[in-house]
């Protein structure tokens, strides 16, 4: 089935859609594009290609509160707290955005015990995607075999056509928000359906990168790769597929409450053990096992690369050190390639 | 690029070359091009090989100064490339004992300013294909636009208010000296904000602080933050939670901001460096305004020898509370 | 970190704000040789200031981290207050000189990111002024009640674990 709706009746919609529950839209918060629940007289930054923070957020939050406890005489009284059953939608997620959530479909969902607060967020959130009519030059998703233009798992997949946003829906729950729009939404014809454009591909060496990494893990390519690295978490967070998080208490020991929150590798922290000891001792372990996890060790577990090409790497690390570098340095023939 | 940058780059890769090959430098800090044009990271040059990639331009905004300290380590002696806010940050690190000035070769790189990816995007109407750069205009081409500017108007913000373009020290000047500059604006947004009421300033900074990531690139880029072990990452007592929280959001920005009060040299690379664009340089340059107006100016990072003013006191100082 | 969850930017939590029986808590950072001798004098003389404002003893004005003040303000204190020697009477002599600097600088960081300025304050008390103590534990009260429950700095998540 698909509709359609001018642009200038988009705030109508919005608002429609975020009465059933919250409406997750790219937002410009000073020079930053996130996903925030729809609010009254927001602007939704439809025409930026990438936010910079990628929306894995709605399913994984920043942080979750999910037990309380009390001590009551020698027990410890246990609530579960947080995680919202309503429904949500996710608005304007980008292809290489929906290959980031089926990739955190495999971590969360794909194994035994399935993640209950992912699950949740995640089987209650209708996810609209929008095509991209023009990546930037950062954008490699091409090279991940994904398409700009088209994004499967989509529950409605949206494409501009001018002025006129034109929106199919491919599943049941994306024909509710057709419903739900009501007379908002227009019938109408494909119109001018995207191609797919092409992406940079940085003539990336992917073809059995997995199995040719095994042999580099000391190699000294990643003595040089690292020594930029400022050993901030940012590229870890505003990654669509990082996914590691630390589970810590706040409150006392008689009351307080337990909540799991993002966590980075690239922190020295991140593996120190209680003993003292820290098998990643330097900035260099780290840096390699965030590349290797990407293009290596999530593979041999998953059968996929944890990389989509968004680009946000290239875009926003302060100093300019990414994965197309690393796949570079690393994933040729020859040992000393830079 | 410019005309003058290229020919620039090989006459550094001409000085350095001589110390870094005979050995009295095992290491050169530089900066080699990114992907793109308007991106470049930071170089390790061992040898001249290395030095080939080596480059100048006006896109080399990270400053190197802040991996003097962990090169030491490995290196006995290590050349750094300094603009003038790296020279002032070297000066930083030499006067926190961080860094012994004896075994670090300073090359002095007058700076022209260094240029925003996001300005020229915004001016070229989409990612430029071309930059080129003559007579102050820089020319944008891409998507077949073209478009001039001049280049002032893409400066990154903490090129803006830049005061000392030139290196204020370093061992020897590779290009000749652009000159002081003058910014009389760089307190104007420190005022206008002092202009609202509490309500509107708390508003203000919640909106902004609420999209940190808690990244911290802003503290691991800053020249000033030298601390061994932060009070982000002490247990005993854990002062900073790692929930999202506003409080601790607003903790971390506070302190963080009040650590380097008196030793920030104003070099902007904490908000460059925000991948979510805090405007964090307004929190640095309201202590150093402060500070200036309490206890008399001050510029961190101008001459090691003198005192920060959070260092040292006189008995008649003035305080900012009710009571004097 | 929705906005919502602490109400409107920087309002306490609605619950406090409807409590017409409010009483302000204060946090008061007493310099172990002058300000807390200062206060046991007004102690001692009956002088009367409100129960409001808790003591914490410390052996300088000038031990104060600004973090102490932070967590103050995140664990529910309305106002917080550092007292210490009278400039030129510190106990290790110069202590003092260096926190008018330090906290000079971070009050007016504290009124920047758009806390009200009566809820951090400063004084000078020395241990013969029990009649100061008072009058400036009351007047500082006072101030707050007339501001209200603070909400700014203040960790959404305290009121549920206390």
């Amino acid at each position: 089935m698909i509709k359609s709706i001018n642009k200038a009746g988009l705030d109508r919609l919005w608002e429609r859609l975020a009465a059933a529950g919250p409406l997750y839209l790219p937002v410009k918060e000073g020079p930053a594009v996130l996903f925030r629940p729809w609010a009254e007289g927001a602007a939704a930054a439809l025409d930026v290609t990438q936010a910079t923070v990628s929306p894995k957020e709605i399913f994984f939050p920043r942080d979750e509160t999910y037990l309380k406890f009390r001590r009551e005489g020698e027990k410890l009284a246990l609530a579960e707290s947080g995680t919202p059953a309503g429904p949500a939608i996710a608005f304007g997620l980008r292809s290489c955005d929906l290959r980031a959530v089926e990739l955190l479909d495999l971590v969360f969902r794909g194994q035994e015990p399935a993640d209950a607060l992912y699950g949740r967020r995640r089987e209650n959130t209708m996810l609209v995607a929008l095509a991209c009519g023009q990546p930037d030059p950062s954008c490699f998703c091409g090279a991940f075999g994904i398409n700009p233009a088209d994004a499967p798992g989509a529950d409605v997949m949206a494409w501009w056509d001018g002025d006129v946003l034109v929106m199919e829906a491919r599943t049941a729950r994306g024909e509710a928000l057709f419903a739900a729009a009501g007379e908002l939404l227009q019938e109408s014809a494909a119109g001018s359906k995207p191609l797919a454009p092409a992406t940079a591909e940085f003539g990336l060496p992917l073809e059995d990168l997995p199995e040719r990494l095994k042999s580099r893990f000391y190699d000294p390519a990643w003595d040089r790769l690292y020594r930029g690295c400022l050993a901030c978490g940012g590229c870890t967070y505003f990654c669509p597929t990082c996914h590691c998080f630390d589970v810590q208490d706040y409150g006392s020991q008689e009351r307080g409450e337990r909540f799991r929150c993002w966590d980075s590798c690239m922190f020295g922290r991140f593996t120190l053990m209680a003993g003292g000891h820290n098998p990643r001792p330097t900035q260099k372990e780290r840096v390699r096992n965030r590349f290797l996890h990407k293009l290596q060790y999530f593979p041999e577990n998953f059968g996929r690369f944890a990389c989509v090409g968004c680009g946000r790497c290239l875009r926003s690390c302060p100093v300019n050190l990414d994965i197309v570098q690393a796949i570079r340095a690393l994933g040729g023939e020859t040992v000393e390639q830079r | 690029m410019a005309e003058h940058h290229i020919s620039a780059a090989a006459k550094i890769r001409a000085a350095v070359a001589q110390d870094l090959l005979s050995g009295r430098i095992s290491l050169l800090l530089g900066w080699e091009k990114g992907h793109f044009q308007w991106q470049s990271r930071p170089l390790f040059a061992r040898d001249g090989a290395d030095l080939e990639r080596l480059a100048w331009d006006s896109f080399c905004a990270v400053n190197l100064s802040r991996y003097l300290p962990e090169e030491l380590k490995e290196n006995e002696k290590v050349g750094v490339l300094v603009k003038g806010c790296d020279s002032r940050a070297l000066n930083r690190l030499v006067q926190d004992r961080a860094v012994p000035r004896e075994r670090v070769v300073a090359y002095g790189l007058p700076c022209p300013g260094m240029l925003d990816a996001g300005r020229l995007v915004e001016a070229a109407g989409g990612w430029p294909d071309e930059i080129a750069e003559a007579n102050g205009r820089v020319v944008l081409k891409g998507g077949g636009r073209e478009s001039e500017v001049h280049r002032d108007s893409l400066l990154l913000d903490k090129c803006r208010h830049c005061l000392y373009p030139d290196p204020v020290a370093c061992d020897q000047l590779l290009l000749a000296p652009v000159g002081n500059r003058e910014a009389p604006d760089r307190f104007k947004a420190v005022e206008e904000r002092e202009q609202l009421s509490a309500g509107e300033r708390y508003a203000y900074w919640e909106k902004e602080l609420q999209r940190c990531l808690r990244c911290y690139a802003c503290r691991q880029i800053c020249p000033a933050c030298s601390c061994r072990e932060c009070f982000v990452e002490q247990e005993q007592p854990r002062w900073l939670g790692k929930a999202y929280d506003a409080s601790e959001t607003f903790l971390f920005h506070l302190i963080r901001a009040y650590h380097v009060a008196g030793r920030c040299i104003d070099c902007g690379e904490c908000e460059r460096s925000c991948p979510v664009g805090i405007p964090l340089q307004e929190l640095n340059r309201k202590l150093i305004k402060d500070l200036n107006a309490l206890y008399g100016p001050y510029e961190a990072g101008l001459d090691p020898e003198r005192e920060p003013p959070l260092l040292t006191y006189a008995p008649n100082d003035p305080a900012a509370f009710t009571e004097k | 970190m929705p906005a919502a969850v602490n109400g409107p930017a920087g309002q306490a939590p609605a619950g406090e704000r409807q409590t017409s029986a409010w009483e302000p808590l204060i946090v008061a950072f007493c310099c172990n040789w002058c300000s807390y001798a200062g206060g046991d004098l007004a102690g001692t003389g009956r002088m009367e200031y409100p129960a409001n404002v808790k003591v914490i003893r410390v052996p300088c004005s000038s031990r104060m981290n600004p973090l102490f003040i932070m967590r103050a303000f995140q664990r529910g204190a309305d106002g917080v207050l550092v007292a210490g020697c009278h400039p030129g009477d510190c106990h290790y002599s110069s202590g003092n000189y260096h926190v008018r600097r330090r906290l000079s600088a971070f009050k007016q960081l504290l009124e920047f990111s758009g806390l009200e300025p009566q809820r951090f304050q400063v004084h000078w008390i020395s241990s013969s002024e029990g009649d100061k103590f008072a009058a400036v534990m009351r007047s500082m009260t006072g101030e707050i009640k007339a501001l209200g429950p603070n909400g700014k700095l203040r960790d959404r998540r305290w009121q549920s674990i206390t």
